[in-house]
């Protein structure tokens, strides 16, 4: 079945403008009786609640966490793009829009990349006016920083603490809406259900993670900001708190889910120590640009990094790919150290990692100029590793990072579901197969302060929404099952505990739906997923009460739904056979071994009906016209 | 709880005496105040080792026109200054220790770059010494017997009170003692203070507030020392 | 290794609470703080009792979340770390440890080592923004900012709102993060005009909370993990009475 994305028409420079003014307003005397929920206070949430507040729209605001000035979003540390030219290097909104969509093999959508690039850069005059920190230059205007796929000086940045401090600025905006009563601030509560009425999103019910009590709100259009499913895969450098359930309930619910095997693995980050890991540590990118990346030429090399002499390192990076060396994009670069580590030459004490070394910019540069660089992230290091990264070479190795899938959404990020809006990462709209640095906290704030405010008008005004009530019958279903899949949870008392379950799961999704996948892989996993997801029901135990504050039931409803969701992804994986961005199939590669992409049949983006959770989903194929580029092989030699 | 910046607009005294901040710097300007008067009472009292004929003309000229009335007027001041702060040290301290109604279990001194001693933790208890002392001080001196010099010019001879206080044993280690505690109010107290204020903490400015806190208790508990051991006994 | 724990348990807000005993005897000195804790729980849990809970989410030192007393210091010994970048490499093997939540009365205990911290977001909503609506900045370079005020406007941005320092200070004193706020936006021009309103509704709003007074003690800069100076709180105290002198 073929889906409609609802692009408006002409050339793509003017669509958004065009299409803002055919959008229908809401009169500013109306939008207090219009109430909006927004699920999750990450940048695109509270920049969504915030503007949305501003308007005069009676705001209610979710998040998991016990305050909006935390998210995920917090710990993005290298910055945010933006086409604003101020490098006078060529940058362009063209540039960007093209940059973008190269950067994710040609696999979204044009219209909405184009208008992520166009509002970029009122992002920046936004973020400057609430008092943001950016790094500045001497003469006090805003300093530029270059990032991974592209060649102009466009990221913005706050030291390493750019996600944070765009975070503080939106939630500084939404708490003033909270002062000024337009916004209801509910912190400490979990969506666990979408409630849809009439065919539209009305409502959601949440659960309230100090008192347990679950309650039910109602409005007329849902936000859904609950961010990406990286932890699907156990350990990533997601934050503990991110998962999938609230957009896993709406695609119960009906939402379709678009490309979930698009995961982006990250090359840089600390490898793993031990089963006790919880999550793991992004080293920023930017560390590429003066580390040389290596391996021992003979597997399990003994010696300690330092007396490895030249000869007997394998640069493999700068072997392999001689004109873009150690800067190759991500996907190319993990997994370029996946195969090195395969071949037993990794390094360290479980073989997985490989060495980013600083040695020759040291020496080059002198270790003055490094610590200023990079003290913080070598800090960082050394905190966690107990090594001196100024001393011996770091050992990096590759982790899921960031998932460019999610909720399909129009271009209005409205998914298929009327009322049920999709923003920043738990939508699937602009970064293809491969999101590229900086673009996910640009896109996270195009969508809240800038695209949803005006689609959510045109849908509000243009929709007949008559009063919903929370005690509608579909409000008392939806809270019922709620309340029978909390007890059943919580009446499971096998021996093993749901993280047991949870760091199974994210075994089987890296080994065989991981950084590259094949179909023997991909069935495999299939089979084990379904038979983890036996094990869930059986073996697990849930302690404590369902009216408390309970981590371990709130773990274990969102690992129910990841051992529901993972055998989503690993479908998706094996329908595209095609490789792209991040997604590696490993039947089809070009000679050289670099990703294969067929055009031909898979230039759509595949979006997935939910029909029950041992059933096969439904697929809709938005077919992805590009008219603005061409779609070219990307190669990075 | 909304709150627009706003309310009461010109309640100024009623701002600065209902916050934290408010009350802290009026105990910060009233302690530095009342410090000023400390040097100047040090210096004064200091006199006693000219003799008495100078320590009793200097008291004297403080206690006459034109000066009396200069006198008077900081009497009523030192007086606000300190009922100021010893009525905003005791609301301080009360909300302070409100703030935290459950202790911890275990505590301990973060080190590094904090400044906690013991002098700053036991403000109240050394102001409440402070707070025994000087009535007590005053009820000595002066409201204390009076003496009238037997020369010329016949006026108080406070020279011989205090000569006569401080042969007594007990009232020597009083004082000492008495002039530790001030000093270890004023050890955390001056460089506070600046703070308090919205001065900057800076090291210098710290250093210099513990230094006036040696030189003022040392100096004063100077004075019952070197009278018990050197200064004649009571004539 | 191994390490002994006492650790507050409290099933709910208005429960009596007390130190319970534990004993972890696969800690690892890799692991962090909060990971031992991962695996006392996974043991509670398969053991059927209750685990102890406490808030957590990036487990990188950046969103604030993670608080407990450690050892009697708030994030534990190390200076300029959370409690989830603290690795156990820190501690001798065998120590014991006492783990206690946050004790102010604006935070209330809500189970365990979680309290409730929403009293930082009121303090923040009364004033801790610039108002600038959506669509109404200018462009971004028009006001330029000297790179040495965004660079300490950074520093003093960069609280995590922990509320490490209300639970080292004596007097559960929430000035430095108050006055984390103000420098920050004091220091950017485009947090000027509303320079007095600010300060003043926030550090009213502090008092309403019912956070204490600072004595100047440092004890907050000292376990900052972000290593906030005091001296911003003397900037506060300054900008608030500058603010009541100017409405004089
Ligand atoms: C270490 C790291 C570094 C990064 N660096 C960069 C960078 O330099 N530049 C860049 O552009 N991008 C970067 N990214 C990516 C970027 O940070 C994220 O993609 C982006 O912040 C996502 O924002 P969001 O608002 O969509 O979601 P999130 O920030 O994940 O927010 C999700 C929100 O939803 C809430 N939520 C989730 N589920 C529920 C539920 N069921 N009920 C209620 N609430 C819920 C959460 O509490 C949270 O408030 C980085 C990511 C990581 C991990
Ligand atoms: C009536 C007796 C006194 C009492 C009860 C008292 C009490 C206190 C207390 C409790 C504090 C600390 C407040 C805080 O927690 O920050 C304090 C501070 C201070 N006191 Fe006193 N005090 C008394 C007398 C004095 C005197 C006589 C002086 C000066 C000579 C003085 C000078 C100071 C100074 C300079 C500070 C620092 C203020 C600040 O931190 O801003 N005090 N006092
Ligand atoms: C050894 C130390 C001290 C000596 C010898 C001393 C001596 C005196 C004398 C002789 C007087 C009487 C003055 C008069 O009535 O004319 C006096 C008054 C006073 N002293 Fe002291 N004093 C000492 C320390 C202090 C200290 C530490 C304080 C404060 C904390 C203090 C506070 C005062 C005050 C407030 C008065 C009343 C001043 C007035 O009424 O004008 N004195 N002192
Ligand atoms: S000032 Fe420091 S200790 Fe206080 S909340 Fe901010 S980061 Fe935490
Ligand atoms: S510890 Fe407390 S007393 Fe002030 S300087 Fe810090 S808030
Ligand atoms: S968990 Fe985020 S700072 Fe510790």
């Amino acid at each position: 079945m073929t889906l409609d994305g609802h692009v408006p028409g002409g050339p793509i420079e003017s669509k958004w403008e065009r299409h803002k003014f055919a959008l229908k307003l809401v009169n500013p005397a109306n939008r207090r009786r219009h109430t909006v929920i927004v699920v999750g206070t990450g940048l695109a949430g509270a920049s969504a609640a915030a503007t949305l507040g501003e308007l005069g729209y009676n705001v209610l605001a979710f998040t998991i966490l016990d305050s909006p000035r935390r998210s995920h979003s917090i710990a993005a540390q290298g910055g945010i793009n933006a086409a604003k030219n101020y490098k006078n290097d060529g940058d362009s909104v063209f540039r960007l829009f093209y940059d973008t969509i190269k950067g994710g093999d040609f696999r979204s959508r044009e219209a909405n990349v184009y208008r992520l690039a166009e509002v970029s850069v009122d992002i920046i005059d936004q973020c400057v006016a609430q008092g943001v920190p950016f790094a500045r230059e001497y003469g006090g205007l805003l300093a530029n920083r270059s990032f991974g796929g592209a060649q102009v000086s466009r990221t913005f940045y706050a030291r390493g603490q750019t996600g944070q401090q765009l975070l503080l600025g939106a939630y500084g905006a939404l708490m003033r809406q909270v002062q000024r009563g337009q916004v209801r601030m509910l912190p400490r509560r979990e969506m666990l259900d979408l409630v849809v009425i009439d065919g539209k999103a009305r409502g959601i019910v949440v659960r309230n993670l100090a008192t347990g009590a679950l309650e039910r709100h109602a409005a007329d259009a849902v936000l859904l900001a609950t961010g990406g499913y990286g932890n699907v895969y156990y350990l990533s450098t997601n934050a503990g708190n991110s998962n999938v359930t609230a957009a896993w309930r709406c695609a119960r619910r009906g939402a379709y889910f678009a490309n979930p095997c698009f995961v982006q693995i990250h090359p840089t980050c600390i490898p793993i120590t031990g089963d006790h890991q919880a999550k793991l540590t992004l080293m920023s990118e930017s560390l590429r640009n003066d580390g040389r990346v290596w391996v021992p030429r003979t597997p399990r090399d003994p010696r300690p990094a330092r007396e490895i002499p030249e000869a007997d390192r394998d640069y493999f990076l700068e072997r392999r790919y001689p004109s873009f060396g150690n800067l190759v994009p991500r996907d190319v670069a993990s997994r370029a150290t996946k195969a090195v580590c395969d071949e037993g030459r990794g390094v360290g004490a479980t073989g997985l990692a490989v060495y980013l070394d600083l040695a020759d910019a040291i020496q080059r540069l002198g270790e003055a100029t490094i610590r200023e660089r990079y003290g913080n992230l070598f800090d960082m290091y050394r905190q966690i590793t107990a090594e001196d990264p100024y001393r011996t070479p770091m050992r990096i190795y590759p982790a899921v990072h960031y998932t460019m899938g999610g909720l399909w959404v129009d271009y209005d990020l409205m998914s298929n579901l009327p009322g049920l809006f999709v923003l920043g990462e738990a939508n699937f709209s602009d970064h293809g197969a491969n999101r590229l640095g900086a673009s996910a906290l640009m896109q996270g704030l195009a969508d809240g302060y800038f695209i949803a405010p005006y689609t959510l008008a045109g849908y509000v005004a243009g929709t007949p929404l008559g009063p919903v009530s929370t005690d509608h019958d579909a409000f008392r279903e939806a809270e019922a099952q709620v309340q029978a899949r909390i007890d059943r949870v919580l009446a499971l008392s096998g021996g093993r505990t749901v993280t047991q379950l949870h760091r199974e799961l994210g075994r089987v999704m890296w080994d065989d739906v991981g950084m590259t996948r094949n179909e023997a892989g991909l069935r495999r996993a299939l089979e084990r997923v379904r038979a983890l997801r036996d094990a869930y029901w059986q073996d697990v135990r849930v302690p404590g009460r369902k009216d408390n504050l309970n981590k371990q039931l709130e773990l274990a409803l969102r690992i129910a739904d990841y051992l529901e969701f993972a055998e989503l992804i690993t479908r998706d994986a094996l329908y595209r056979t095609e490789s792209c961005g991040c997604h590696f199939r490993e039947e089809s590669q070009t000679p050289e071994g670099e990703a294969q992409r067929d055009d031909e049949r898979f230039g759509h983006v595949a979006a997935w009906e939910f029909t029950g959770v041992d059933r096969e989903p439904i697929l809709h194929r938005e077919p992805l016209a590009f008219e603005a580029v061409h779609p070219s092989q990307r190669s990075y030699k | 709880m909304r709150h627009n910046g706003r309310v009461g607009e010109n309640g100024f005294w009623r701002r600065l005496w209902s916050t934290a901040v408010g009350r802290k710097a009026l105990m910060a300007l009233t302690g530095l105040l009342m410090i000023g008067f400390l040097v100047t009472h040090l210096a004064g009292n200091l006199l006693v080792f000219e003799g008495p004929a100078t320590f009793n003309g200097y008291s004297h000229s403080l206690l006459s026109p034109p000066m009396l009335y200069l006198t008077y007027l900081i009497e009523v001041a030192l007086l606000v200054f300190f009922l100021v702060h010893l009525i905003a040290a005791l609301l301080v301290t009360a909300r302070n220790r409100d703030a935290r109604p459950v202790r911890y279990a275990r505590r301990r001194w973060a080190g590094g770059t904090s400044h906690k001693s013991i002098s700053s933790t036991t403000m109240i208890l050394s102001g409440l010494v402070v707070l025994v002392f000087v009535p007590l001080h005053l009820w000595t001196f002066k409201f204390g017997p009076h003496y009238v010099t037997t020369t010329e010019p016949h006026v108080r001879d406070l020279y011989r009170l205090v000569i006569e206080e401080f042969h007594e044993p007990g009232e020597v280690v009083w004082y000492v003692l008495a002039m530790l505690v001030i000093g270890f109010h004023l050890w955390h107290g001056f460089g506070s203070a600046f703070e308090s204020l919205g001065v900057p903490y800076r090291l210098p400015l710290r250093r210099v507030g513990q230094a006036l806190a040696v030189v003022l208790a040392g100096g004063f508990a100077l004075i019952p020392i070197a009278i018990a051991l050197f200064v004649g006994g009571p004539r | 290794m191994i390490l002994n724990l006492l650790v507050w348990r409290q099933p709910a807000p208005d429960a009596p609470g007390r130190l319970v005993p534990y004993t972890v005897h696969d800690a690892a000195p890799d692991m962090s703080f909060l990971e031992l804790l991962d695996v006392l729980n996974e043991d509670l849990v398969k053991r059927g009792e209750d685990p102890i809970a406490f808030d957590y989410d990036c487990r990188e030192g950046i969103c604030g979340s993670c608080a407990m007393m450690i050892d009697g210091v708030p994030h534990g010994p190390l200076p300029g770390t959370t409690a989830c970048q603290l690795f156990l490499r820190h501690f001798p093997d065998g120590a014991t440890v006492t783990v206690e939540p946050w004790r102010a009365k604006p935070f209330p205990v809500v189970k365990d080592l979680v309290v409730d911290r929403s009293a930082f977001d009121r303090i923040m909503a009364a004033g801790g923004f610039v108002s600038a609506d959506t669509g109404s900045a200018p462009e971004a370079n028009m006001i330029p900012v000297p790179k040495d005020a965004a660079e300490a406007a950074m520093d003093a941005a960069a609280c995590i709102g922990c509320g490490a320092c209300v639970a080292a200070c004596k007097n559960a004193s929430a000035a430095l993060f108050v006055g984390a706020k103000v420098t920050h936006l004091v220091l950017m021009p485009q947090g000027h005009p509303e320079r007095e309103r600010r300060v003043l509704a926030m550090v009213e709003q502090a008092e309403r909370e019912g956070f204490g007074a600072c004595s100047n003690e440092g004890e907050c800069q000292a376990v900052c993990p972000k290593e906030i100076s005091v001296a911003h709180i003397a900037r506060m105290n300054r900008e608030y009475l500058r603010a009541l002198l100017k409405r004089l």
